[in-house]
């Protein structure tokens, strides 16, 4: 047993655990607010890491400037989606809005041809390249910062939402809409808030994602991984999303690693199938949740 | 002048008129011969299919240009797939029941696979397309279609035996997505490998859509394979292996296969782009070659640089409509199968510069190719080899 290169693997899939973990943050934080499956998460993804292309290499903005730009306006893109698309829908049965945002993938696809092309590209390098060594074990840079990075956004976000006034108003409103307005709680602003908030995570995370694997019109299908990621976590848990996720990154890489690439996919959805029958509502998920 | 002499004149002009008539009529029972394309315009294939798309068009318009084929005038009627198998096959079933098509351009394997069935029970046409599955170049199994190029073990086999050149024993890896696609030349790959005395010691298979690679990289660095070929790919994730292997300080030289190849792709590589090299079937759109006319046609057509998967639509349609010259000069009749015997009857066929030698159909292939690799001062992928004609 080469333990080194068992320890490496190890490393790398908690590191692209974290990248799984931060967008499925995303999709549960929506799930959480407005009990909206957003299908659509991969493809904000792929639109903020183009986004941010245009910035970096289309405008040659400084990375300064190029990442904030490109979350920002991916956020407000959230924020638009929302106000224009899926509030109309409130009210509507869950599969309803599920479809929706298939559909919304397919528009963000389109768009992104439009404006980008359909060629596959790869994003202005802008982490370091020099490897991380643990010790003797290699870790590949971007995959090692993009870790980092994404731990300390889903840290940050795991504290606000215990502690800021904003994160108890979408606590409450994921409880109890009703009650939630009873106390005051404007409910449609918490609906955008999270829809903006959720953008700005999947961009972030898009950039992390294109810097390690480049970007292309089909890159959403990243956020079948992480539909997988949350639905074993649990819909309405944002540790769930973080173990799950760190869980999959790890499962996926040592199948990869000694079964072969072709049973990564094969790993992943056997423990989805485990968890589902051990527990449907997932590993940290509430017993409750209305299922699609 | 005498009456002898008017009557001679009017009867040579009415002849003359008559003469012309005629031919005018002749020309036009000329029937059009029909390209039909299921073309992905878009979809995850639109980056190849909109330049496929651009060259069959202007390899139609030069053929028409020059007298179309045998006074046949050339017409192409294209429809979008979107890359879909069932939306190919609807495509076909549209043009086919609106035209009387005698050439197709199908826009994948799935598809190729999909409608052989459909080919061979109408008898009616030859397809050529974007698939080099190495399934398709069998003539007895697929009777009605051709690959315009080598087959995808052919193209590694070319690429092998430039190694087995280079560096005879070397160590060889080979990287490939796990999908039918990425598939195709495993084994042809270990065989070859195996017969030109090379150690092809690590084979990777890649999940589609997987986003990193440092697993793989490990066990690249622990195998050390002095060349890697990869297949199955277009741009992604090339680039991180080869960024990663570098870091490691592995000397390992990377090689792709035709689609990996188009130069404005591996442009995109940035700094590890440089090195790169693969095998291409094709002259590249900006090769200067002494008799190289077609080259110098599209560049008068098309100023900036257009793609591989243009020099393939291009070439698919030079060979459709080669085979419907064949087989019209033998006064034979336009279906499948006397299509197909002029297709197979294109021996040492110059291409105008479009590939470097002159060129036979073998099988259901033309497997001949050249390795290039980049030159990031030039930005350019440029020769390595001469052009390799496997037998």
């Amino acid at each position: 047993m080469d333990w080194l290169f068992f320890s490496e693997i190890g490393l790398a899939g908690v590191g692209s655990g974290g990248l799984y973990a931060l967008t499925g943050l995303a999709l549960v934080l929506i799930y959480k607010a407005t009990r909206v499956v957003n299908m659509a998460i991969g493809e904000i993804l792929m639109f903020g890491a183009y986004v941010f292309m245009g910035f970096s290499a289309g405008l040659a903005l400084p990375m300064w400037a190029a990442i904030p730009l490109a979350i920002l306006v991916t956020g407000l893109m959230g924020g638009v989606i929302e106000r224009l698309i899926i509030r109309p829908m409130l009210g509507e049965s869950a599969i309803s809005i599920f479809m929706v945002t298939i559909g919304l993938g397919s528009v963000l696809v389109g768009l992104v041809e439009i404006i980008w092309g359909a060629n596959p590209q790869r994003l202005v390098e802008f982490m370091p390249s020099d490897p991380i060594f643990i010790g003797e074990a290699y870790l590949s840079s971007k995959v090692g910062y993009a870790f980092a990075i994404a731990a300390v956004v889903l840290g940050l976000f795991l504290i606000v939402f215990r502690t800021w006034r904003g994160g108890v108003a979408l606590r409450a409103t994921a409880g109890d809409q009703a009650a939630a307005y009873s106390m005051g709680i404007n409910v449609p602003g918490v609906f955008s808030s999270v829809w903006v908030i959720t953008a700005m995570i999947s961009a972030g995370a898009g950039i992390l994602v294109g810097s390690i694997g480049g970007i292309s019109p089909n890159m959403g299908v990243y956020g079948l991984s992480v539909l997988v990621v949350v639905i074993v976590g649990g819909l309405d848990s944002l540790l769930g999303a973080l173990i799950a996720g760190v869980l999959v990154g790890i499962i996926e890489t040592y199948a990869g690693a000694y079964l072969g690439g072709e049973y990564k996919m094969l790993a992943t959805f056997c423990l989805l199938v485990l968890v589902l029958v051990v527990r449907p509502y997932g590993l940290f998920g509430t017993h409750e949740i209305e299922r699609l | 002048m005498s009456i002898f002499h008017k009557i001679a004149k009017r009867a040579t002009a009415v002849a003359l008129g008559a003469g012309l008539m005629v031919g005018a009529a002749h020309a036009a029972d000329k029937k059009d011969i029909v390209l039909g394309g299921s073309i992905p315009l878009t979809g995850v294939f639109a980056f190849a299919g909109v330049g496929i798309h651009a060259g069959i068009q202007d390899a139609v318009k030069i053929t028409n240009d020059n007298g179309g084929i045998e006074g046949h005038k050339l017409v192409y009627v294209p429809e979008d797939t979107a890359y879909k198998v069932d939306a190919s096959v609807a495509a076909f079933n549209k043009i086919t029941s609106q035209h009387d098509v005698n050439l197709y351009y199908g826009d994948s394997t799935a598809f190729s696979k999909t409608i052989a069935p459909e080919l061979d029970r109408s008898g009616k046409m030859l397809m050529a397309g974007a698939s080099f599955a190495s399934e398709l170049d069998d003539p007895k199994k697929y009777p009605n279609i051709f690959i315009p190029g080598p087959s995808y073990t052919d193209m590694v086999g070319i690429l092998l035996e430039y190694i087995a050149k280079e560096k005879p024993g070397a160590k060889v890896g080979f990287v490939h997505s796990d999908t039918e696609f990425g598939r195709d030349p495993v084994e042809g790959a270990k065989a070859s490998a195996k017969a030109l005395g090379l150690d092809m010691n690590l084979v990777i298979s890649t999940a589609p859509g997987g986003v990193d690679v440092s697993t793989e990289v490990l066990k690249m660095r622990r195998a050390r394979p002095d060349f890697v070929i990869f297949h199955g790919y277009v741009l992604a994730p090339i680039p991180e292996f080869i960024t990663q292997a570098r870091s490691m300080g592995l000397k390992t030289k990377f090689m792709g296969t035709f689609w990996s190849m188009d130069n404005s792709m591996v442009g995109k590589m940035g700094d590890v782009a440089d090195g790169f090299m693969g095998v291409m079937p094709y002259n590249y759109y900006y090769t200067t070659a002494d008799n190289a006319p077609m080259l110098d046609k599209i560049r008068s057509m098309r100023n900036t640089y257009q793609s591989n998967a243009y020099m393939q639509g291009f070439f698919s349609t030079m060979m459709m409509a080669e085979a419907a010259r064949n087989t019209v000069k033998a006064g034979k009749e336009l279906n499948g199968a006397n299509l197909k015997a002029g297709l197979q009857a294109i021996k040492d066929f110059d291409t105008g510069g479009v590939i470097g030698v002159p060129v036979s159909v073998k099988g259901n292939s033309v497997p001949v190719g050249r390795v290039y690799q980049y030159d990031a001062a030039k930005k350019q992928m440029v020769a390595a080899s001469d052009w390799i004609n496997l037998d």
